[in-house]
Order: C-alpha cells, then sequence, then structure tokens
C-alpha cells in the first residue's frame, strides 16, 4: 500500500523545502520514498539529486530508501490528448493552430500533467511513500480541480451547446453552422475562425472517452491522500490556504495540517533588550518581536476560525543546501501528523 | 508612474503585488487624480488592500477620486461585444453570449484579451486619469500580454483583428503604459523575474518595465551579538540581510520597498507602501 502526501500551498512559503525534508525523515525511518518536486531551487535540486533529472524517479546517490523526482514543467495537456487520440486524429491535431496555442495557453496545464504524473508513480506501488509537491498555481486547488477541468475542455462545452449532447459527425455540425447566430459569430471573429475552432474540438472530443476515465483515476488518488497545507505567516499564502479550508471539500480530504513555515521564536514576542544594548539591536529586537507577534495572531485566528491543526516551522536563517541540513529541518518543528506521513 | 494612463502590476505570487498596486491607488488618488483600481486575476488581493468588502465589475468609488473594480470575464465579454463590436440586444445568457463564452473559455488568447481589452477601453474613456491594474502573475502575464498579438495572428480579418491592433499599439506606447514588476530578493522570485525580463525584451509587446523589490531589510549598524533574543534576532536578520544581497546584485532594482514588520492589516501595508511611493515619485 502507498501511502500519498501532498504538500500545497502558495508559491514561495517553502513548500518544496518542507516536502524534501520530509522525504529525508521518512527514508531514514526505514520507508521506500519518493519526492515528486515541480521546478525546486537550484540549491534544493541539487540536494535532492534532481538536478539534471527529468520525470524518471531516480534513487538518491547518498540515501538509501529515497527517491526523487522532477516533474516537468513544459509538460502539457497536448501529451496527455495525444496519448488518447487515434494516430489520424493525433495528426490533425498537431497541425491545428488553436491546439498549439491552446496547449501552452490553458491554465490548468501544468496541474493537469503534475497530477496525471504524480497518480502513475502511486499507481506503481514500488514506494511506501509518495511526496508531491504540488504546482503552486492556484494555491495548488487547481491540481485537484484538474482532472474535472480537462475532462470539461475535451467534453466540449461549445460543441455540446451547437449540437445538444452526444458526439456528433461533421456534417451535423456544419449545417448547424448556417444559423445565423454563427454567421454573426463568423463576420466578427474574421473568416472560418469558428470552423477551425469547431474542428479542434471535434478531434478533441474524440479523446474525451480516454481522458475522462483517466481524470477519474487521478480523483482517486487525490482523494485518498494526505494533505498539508504549507503557509507562511503572511497575508497572500495565508488567503491561499484558506481556500483548502473553504474550497476543497469535495474536492479531497481535509488537510491533516496547516504548517506555518518561517516561525520566529515564541519568546521574541516578549522580550525587550537589557540597559546597556545598542539602538541599533534594540530596535532590531523591538520591529523582529512585532512580526513574532503577529505570527502568533495569524496562526490563533486561523485556528479558531477554520479548526485547524496548526504545525510551526522555525525560520532557519540559512536555508538547507544538503541532505542532512533538511533532515535537521524539522527537528525543531511543532505537531506535524508524523502519523500521516506514516513515521511513528 | 503615475503621468501614464494605465499602469500594470506583476510579480511572481506571494511577492507583494497587491500591495504595491493598491499603494499605487492611494497615492495617485492623494495626488488628485481620478483613478481606476481593476482587479484582473483571482479576487481578493486588491479588495483586501483597500480594506473594502468584494469588488464587482461596476467600478465603486471607495473614497472620493478612487474608483475600484473586479474583472469578471463573462460581464466584460459582454461588454466588449456591445460596445466595442457593435453587437446589440445581448443578454448574459443569450445563446450568442454563450456561445461567446464558451470559445472564450477555449479558444487560445481571447479571454486574455477581453481582460486585457477591459483596462485599455477603461484607459480611452475620460473618466479616469489613470488605470492601475493588479495585473495576472509573472507566469501567465506573458499570454495576456502577448494576447493581442496572439489574436492577430490567429484571427485574420474581422473587427477583433482591427480591436487586437490597437491593443498592441496602446501597450507598446511608453507615454500611456507603463508596467511594474514587483519581486522580491530571494532566489525563486528574482529567477522568474530575470526570465520575464529576458521575455518581454524578446518579444517587444509593452513598454519596458521597472522592477521594485519588495521586503528589503537594512543593513544593521552593531555588529555585536549579544546573548538572548537581542542577539539571536541581529543573528537573523544579518543572515536574511547577505541573502538578500546576492539576489539584489544578481537582478538589479529601480525601486527598494523596506520590510514592513508587524503589521497587521493589509490595509495597513497599502497605506505604507503609498508613503513610500511619495519619497520616490
Amino acid at each position: 500500500m502507498t501511502r500519498t502526501l501532498l504538500i500545497t500551498g502558495a508559491g514561495g512559503v517553502g513548500k518544496t523545502t518542507v516536502a524534501a525534508a520530509l522525504g529525508v525523515r521518512a527514508a531514514r525511518s526505514g520507508l521506500r520514498t519518493l519526492v515528486v518536486t515541480v521546478d525546486p531551487a537550484r540549491r534544493l535540486a541539487t540536494a535532492l539529486g534532481v538536478e539534471d533529472l527529468g520525470n524518471e524517479p531516480q534513487p538518491h546517490a547518498g540515501e538509501p530508501n529515497l527517491w526523487a523526482a522532477m516533474l516537468d514543467s513544459t509538460a502539457s495537456w497536448r501529451a496527455v490528448a495525444m496519448r488518447h487520440a487515434d494516430p489520424d486524429v493525433a495528426t490533425r491535431l498537431a497541425d491545428n493552430d488553436f491546439f498549439k496555442a491552446a496547449s501552452e495557453h490553458f491554465p490548468a496545464s501544468q496541474a493537469y500533467a503534475a497530477a496525471d504524473q504524480a497518480a502513475t508513480f502511486v499507481q506503481a506501488m514500488a514506494w511506501d511513500l509518495v511526496i508531491v509537491d504540488t504546482p503552486p498555481s492556484g494555491g495548488g486547488i487547481d491540481f485537484f480541480a484538474a482532472p474535472a477541468q480537462m475532462a470539461d475542455l475535451v467534453g466540449g462545452r461549445l460543441l455540446r451547446w451547437l449540437t445538444g449532447g452526444p458526439l456528433p459527425g461533421r456534417r451535423t455540425f456544419y449545417n448547424l453552422a448556417a444559423k445565423p447566430v454563427l454567421r454573426i459569430a463568423d463576420s466578427v471573429l474574421g473568416s472560418d475562425l469558428l470552423e477551425r475552432v469547431a474542428e479542434f474540438l471535434l478531434d478533441l472530443r474524440t479523446t474525451y472517452d480516454g481522458v475522462a476515465q483517466r481524470g477519474r483515476e487521478i480523483e482517486r488518488v487525490l482523494s485518498s491522500s494526505s494533505i498539508f497545507v504549507v503557509t507562511t505567516s503572511d497575508p497572500a499564502p495565508v488567503r491561499e490556504a484558506i481556500k483548502f479550508y473553504r474550497d476543497l471539500p469535495g474536492l479531497a480530504a481535509s488537510p491533516a495540517a496547516v504548517v506555518f513555515n518561517r516561525i520566529l521564536p515564541e519568546e521574541w514576542a516578549d522580550s525587550n533588550a537589557p540597559p546597556g544594548t545598542s539602538l541599533a539591536l534594540e530596535q532590531n529586537l523591538a520591529r523582529w518581536s512585532a512580526e513574532t507577534v503577529r505570527q502568533r495572531d495569524t496562526r490563533e485566528e486561523f485556528s479558531s476560525r477554520y479548526g485547524a491543526r496548526i504545525a510551526t516551522i522555525p525560520w532557519s536563517s540559512s536555508p538547507p543546501t544538503d541532505l542532512d541540513g533538511l533532515g535537521r529541518l524539522l527537528d525543531e518543528s511543532k505537531e506535524l501528523p508524523w502519523a500521516e506521513v506514516g513515521i511513528s | 508612474m503615475l503621468e501614464k494612463r494605465l499602469v500594470l502590476v506583476s510579480g511572481k505570487g506571494g511577492v507583494g503585488k497587491s500591495a504595491v498596486s493598491a499603494g499605487l491607488a492611494l497615492l495617485a488618488q492623494r495626488r488628485g487624480l481620478r483613478v481606476l483600481a481593476m482587479e484582473m486575476g483571482s479576487p481578493g488581493g486588491l479588495s483586501a488592500h483597500f480594506g473594502t468588502g468584494p469588488l464587482e465589475f461596476e467600478p465603486r468609488e471607495l473614497r472620493p477620486g478612487l474608483h475600484a473594480m473586479q474583472m469578471v470575464r463573462s460581464d466584460a465579454l459582454l461588454e466588449y461585444l456591445a460596445l466595442q463590436l457593435n453587437i446589440k440586444g445581448l443578454t448574459r445568457f443569450g445563446p450568442l453570449a454563450r456561445a461567446f463564452d464558451a470559445l472564450a473559455t477555449t479558444a487560445p488568447g481571447i479571454r486574455e484579451i477581453i481582460t486585457v481589452g477591459k483596462a485599455i477601453w477603461e484607459v480611452r474613456e475620460d473618466r479616469w486619469d489613470i488605470v492601475i491594474a493588479d495585473a495576472p502573475p509573472t507566469g501567465q502575464i506573458g499570454s495576456f500580454l502577448r494576447a493581442p498579438v496572439t489574436i492577430s495572428e490567429l484571427v485574420p480579418s474581422g473587427r477583433i483583428r482591427v480591436q487586437a491592433e490597437i491593443m498592441q499599439e496602446i501597450l507598446r506606447d511608453q507615454t500611456v503604459t507603463g508596467l511594474i514588476l514587483v519581486t522580491l530578493p530571494e532566489e525563486l522570485p528574482a529567477t522568474e523575474t530575470a526570465e520575464t525580463i529576458t521575455w518581454l525584451a524578446k518579444e517587444n509587446v509593452v513598454a519596458t518595465p521597472i522592477v521594485m523589490a519588495n521586503r528589503i531589510l537594512d543593513e544593521l549598524a552593531d555588529p555585536g551579538t549579544p546573548p538572548g533574543p537581542v542577539g539571536e534576532a541581529a543573528q537573523l536578520h544579518r543572515a536574511l540581510w547577505s541573502e538578500q544581497q546576492v539576489w539584489l546584485d544578481r537582478v538589479p532594482p529601480d525601486h527598494l520597498l523596506p520590510y514592513l514588520h508587524g503589521l497587521l492589516t493589509p490595509g495597513e501595508v497599502a497605506a505604507r507602501m503609498a508613503d513610500e511611493f511619495e519619497l520616490i515619485t
């Protein structure tokens, strides 16, 4: 049985570092662990040994039980659609301007590709624990919504409206395109634009069954995963974290914890500089003390309003650059739900 | 920046883009300009900094001279069809509006051009001296700024193409449009900012950006590390300060914005931002 842990949260909060640190801990406790990251900072990529790696999980040279994989950030639903398309459809799609442009710009594209790859690793049953550092778009919510969005896109809202349900033949569509409404649209959009969009959608729609089925598999993996939401105490990432308590229900399980990263020592909150301290150092303590108070208030409000389990990780003045540093990062953490990771 | 008619504020998520947008809008308002602040992306950031409830598509006056609105794609689409393309008699749930809405979710460039187009449309109105847009994050800003070009490439003729060409001119005009990239002196935001600057230089779709680095710490004047919290706080401050210098050197910003310690509400943050801009403009 492979346990899955999804590390979500806004960008820039140290999500990847937390995912890697949990991975090192789990590996050292004897669990065969795969850490899947997206776009890690260079130093962290080096520490994990994923600097030059592609999608394939690689065993870590210095740490038995630890594997790492980096999700290809350029992977898109282009590849997904192609995988589920017949050869001649695939060729037509590859030549279609809209498919090219849409596969570059569809916002949930990266989230979907990441969810798909992560699910593949979980289904491989080769690890005790798969830790997934989710892409930051939409604070990670996109990751959960992506399979349904993908099916919706391929299912073709425009096409369904035009044709009223079942997969139409090409002839049916062009008869409908003679509707006055569509002639107006054509005059606005320029000649044959709608036709080319329709062709793209028709071809894409033939992939619907495959894509939808895969989407359901991915959703099953996601909904049985544990979730840690990582945030700092800043308002923007906290707003993203709140979404996991407000918007997630239905898409996945409730988060096991919200992990506040970069936490200042509690005792700074009520500290005053002793007599004889220079003005510079006294003022410095005062501002970091104010920051400590703000952090504490933020956590208390989060906990009382959303009933969340709050875990904390101290603000380390030097970001970890190697495996031992990652292993130590969580030494001073508090309230992390280790049981969810499979560590007693 | 306050001499422009349209200022777009972008940056990697979490760097303080909404705070900068709100601060700039507050300063413009203090100076007596008629301001429209527009939340282009997902709701929440800008309205939090103004301390108002959720914003709507229809601009609302928050204080004398300062209006704010939330971009809502379906509303903007109807407005675009009616005003720009002269298609009358549309209702939100009418068949043509629904067809366009479905098209806008699917066809590349259309969603983006409606968003950018709304901002440009407001600039061409005489209601505002300046439109300040809390734009999508740098990860997506490229597809928004490039949308008029994308449309021109995909659409061979028709009114949308004409509109797209007008938009390109306005975005490229240095005297009309400004772009602010907000960043932090940390690895990922600095790297993403550098990549965005390179991309912008290559694509030439918008005026040259100015870079604002946020949460800048000042150097501690006293090198001492006494025992207890005083010394611990000094140590943390120095370590963070040196780390910041590395990234400030690699991606040199045009302006520095200070780290605001212990401020509680986004409203306070926006007001402090406005004070800072007062000093640099």
